[in-house]
């Protein structure tokens, strides 16, 4: 006879909750509007590079990042040339308990505890400094290529999509309605990210946009698109 | 209640239709496991691994596993006694791990069969033992199971005594004692008393800030005690005493003021002599300590059914070999995990599943005639001082000269980690019970 | 002495050497140490920690030996790196990068 029962009826009549010191950060996503985004960086503060290096070895960024920004592996994004506005807003998001798409989310919530805006504007100055380079990634042949970059520049209006380099640039470089720079990111990032906002799991974009472009692009052109962006990098 | 020589007697002489031939049609081989806890889960697995045309049976008593490790958590409410129950269906239907949900009453080496209170008689070819370990209760006069599952809980092997510890607690007193009492060494976990200690005292800052925890000890240090300790002088405002300052980084000065957190070691008088169940009292040797919740972690031995089957030396711990964990006793049974003498390696979860992993390899080689290869082992275990306060141990191990040593160099938390690394570690711990519980049971 | 008998020497020396050193574990028994973080076959979900199942050889490499001399960060990996020689790396590398 199991034992479970037992323990169920113990459970019951005693009130346990799961308080917010467990470390899971329960607040709910705020989506924001696109004038939220830019309020929220225009009190970014000034970054000073120098500072953001230091931050990055004593806040043990560079173990999962890299010293310089390049992820030793896939698994977390290289951050090397990022846009510095991009990458304050990703912090603080983590920070505000927007981003709870899988436990690395949870990793970084915990990550940039205690972090001051000032840090993160530190940090998001050194990654900025940094050079992006081509990240590794499969050959993409004549065709696939072209496949790729006619989405990237043209999009597909019978789908409804804007090309992507009307906010992420011609060459990858972000900036448009305050877009990440994608050269250079690792392909498993750049499929994860997709997949994350196309299941509504990553909601903290502008009036989560991306959701439309992640959700009518096929899981091919998405891997395509990330050879084609991991190349863009400079080496 | 069967003796040793009674228990032996009840596995000679079985029945001749043997409900689980060792050897089925297709002469693949029977490897039978007794326990199906961290050490039997994950040697079943990975024999099934090893080897898929094996035939694997486990034999447990329960139907679905309690995991102690991360068992303490229930008491803070930071997890629920659901949350550490683990199924055994992924050994089934991903392995096919059969099982056989009873207890062994009867062991007969020579004709190398186990039988069941069910009475089934079970052949092998190779059999693994992985029965935890026993409580101690009655070590420590006045003290007793019976005692221990109504009045005074240990809750070292989770489950109602664990609900009982979590009820007392929430009910205790403004101002209250928690009273722990720490077993000698060796014992299953060694940082997992004083983490215990961390936790619920992390817990009472918030719902009773005037109550405290003491911990009583027979012992005078423990694996991970100078990182502890200064994360307890750090949240709970812990006065650390004079002999581990030296450890402590530059700038650590005790408060002088009292904490809610303090640990009284042997040399200063922390050891039991006995306790009053009704009064939940401990009589140390400096006096009586009274308690509004006492917990007591006991005195440990191997497994009861280590004892039953001979499997164990005077130290009441069982003595293997150090390559393959073969029993010095019974050849061809293997003992692993808490219950094995292990030298070096610490009674831990992890040590179990490393030592499955090894002996598992090492069957497998033997039923092919082959020479088992090099053995090797890891124990790298987080520990909390408080939720968001993570520390260590990492060891990795090797035969040195016929024992279990570990590789030389650092071990621990650095003592001088920056607030990243600690909370970063505490990240990791909690991702670990999930990727642990994984590797064992899934 | 010529070259081919100085070489052959010089390879049989090496051999011999090789056969003094302590018995090392192979690189699949080494990397079931790391199951129990890393998952089964260094299989895991979207966790906390880095699969390791499928990890190229130089990334597997240089993240141990960055880990054991420290120059890259970690909680304990550096200690665990510490308990692991070059050669054993690379059979635990060569191990992972086979997973499939």
């Amino acid at each position: 006879m199991s034992r479970l029962p037992l323990l169920s009826t113990l459970v019951l009549s005693l009130s346990l909750s799961h308080s917010a010191a467990a470390g899971s950060v329960q607040a709910a996503p705020h989506t924001p509007s696109v004038s939220d985004v830019r309020s929220m960086l225009a009190s970014m503060p000034r970054g000073d590079v120098k500072r953001g290096k230091q931050l990055n070895q004593s806040l043990m960024c560079a173990s999962c990042h890299g010293d310089d920004g390049l992820a030793p592996t896939q698994n977390w994004a290289s951050l090397a040339g990022q846009r510095a506005a991009y990458t304050y807003k990703s912090l603080l998001d983590y920070q505000r308990g927007g981003r709870h798409e899988n436990p690395r989310a949870t990793l970084m919530t915990v990550a940039v505890k205690g972090m001051s805006r000032q840090d993160m504007a530190h940090l998001a100055a050194y990654y900025a400094s940094l050079p992006a380079k081509a990240a590794p990634a499969p050959r993409l042949d004549k065709i696939a290529h072209a496949r790729a970059d006619h989405l990237a520049r043209r999009g597909d209006p019978a789908r409804l999509l804007t090309p992507c380099a009307s906010c992420h640039g011609a060459a990858g470089q972000g900036g448009v309605n305050e877009t990440p720079t994608l050269a250079g990111q690792s392909v498993g990032s750049f499929v994860r990210t997709l997949q994350d906002y196309r299941d509504g799991k990553r909601v903290t974009d502008a009036n989560q946009g991306m959701r439309q472009f992640a959700e009518r692009l096929t899981m091919g052109e998405i891997r395509e698109l990330a050879a084609y962006y991991a190349r863009m990098g400079k080496n | 209640m069967l003796n040793r020589r009674d228990f032996l007697k009840a596995g000679a002489g079985l029945a001749l239709a043997a409900a689980l031939p060792a050897r089925a049609a297709n002469k693949s081989a029977h490897v039978v496991v007794i326990g199906g806890g961290v050490g039997g889960a994950t040697a079943a697995k990975y024999l099934k691994l090893y080897d898929p045309e094996l035939r694997v049976t486990v034999i447990e008593v329960n139907r679905s596993y309690i995991r102690p490790y991360g068992s303490s958590e229930v008491l803070t409410g930071h997890a629920s006694i659901d949350e550490l129950v683990v199924s055994y269906d992924a050994l089934k239907s991903k392995y096919g791990v059969e099982f056989v949900f009873d207890t062994v009453v009867g062991f007969d080496p020579a004709k190398k069969q186990v039988r069941t209170a069910g009475r089934q008689s079970i052949a092998y070819d190779k059999l693994v033992v992985s029965p935890g370990i026993s409580l101690q209760y009655q070590a420590i006069p006045g003290y007793s199971a019976a005692v221990a599952e109504v009045r005074v809980p240990s809750g070292w092997i989770p489950g109602t005594q664990t609900a009982l510890l979590t009820k007392q607690l929430r009910a205790m007193r403004p101002g209250g004692s928690f009273v722990i009492v720490a077993p000698p060494n060796p014992y299953r976990c060694p940082p997992g008393p004083y983490e215990r200690a961390a936790l619920v005292t992390e817990w009472m800052r918030r719902h009773n800030p005037t109550g405290k925890v003491l911990i009583l000890d027979p012992k005078d240090s423990f694996v991970t005690d100078a990182t502890m300790q200064l994360g307890w002088h750090r949240l709970y405002g812990y006065n650390i005493p004079d002999s581990y300052l030296s450890d402590m980084p530059a700038g650590v000065k005790n408060s002088g003021k009292p904490s809610p957190i303090e640990w009284v070691r042997a040399m200063d008088g922390g050891a039991t002599e006995k306790i009053d169940a009704r009064t939940l009292t401990v009589m140390t040797k400096q006096g009586a300590v009274k308690a509004d919740v006492l917990n007591i972690i006991p005195p440990m031995k191997a497994g009861k059914l280590a004892f039953d089957m001979g499997l164990t030396d005077a130290s009441g711990w069982c003595p293997v070999d150090h390559r393959s964990f073969e029993s010095s006793v019974h050849p061809e049974v293997f003992v692993i995990g808490d219950a094995s003498i292990a030298d070096a390696m610490p009674k831990s979860g992890f040590s179990a599943n490393n030592q499955a992993k090894v002996t598992a390899r090492a069957i497998v080689d033997q039923l092919a005639g082959r020479v088992p290869g090099e053995p090797v082992w890891s124990n790298t275990c987080y520990a909390l001082a408080g939720s968001d306060y993570g520390l260590f141990v990492a060891d990795v191990f090797r035969l040195k000269d016929g024992k279990i040593a570990r590789v030389p160099g650092e071990r621990y938390l650095p003592i001088d980690a920056a607030p990243a690394k600690i909370r970063l570690a505490a990240a990791y711990q909690q991702a670990w019970l999930k990727t642990f519980t994984e590797d064992c049971f899934a | 002495m010529g070259t081919l008998m100085k070489a052959s020497l010089f390879v049989l020396a090496v051999l011999a050497a090789a056969s003094t050193h302590a018995a090392e574990p192979t690189g699949e028994a080494m990397a079931a140490t790391c199951a129990a973080c890393h998952g089964t076959h260094g299989k895991l979900g979207i966790v906390e920690y880095m699969p390791l199942a499928g990890l190229s050889e130089k990334e597997f490499v240089r993240a141990m030996q960055d880990f054991r001399s420290g120059k890259r960060l970690s909680t304990l990996m550096g200690h665990v790196a510490n308990g692991f020689s070059d050669n054993e790396i690379l059979a635990m590398a060569k191990y992972f990068a086979n997973v499939k």
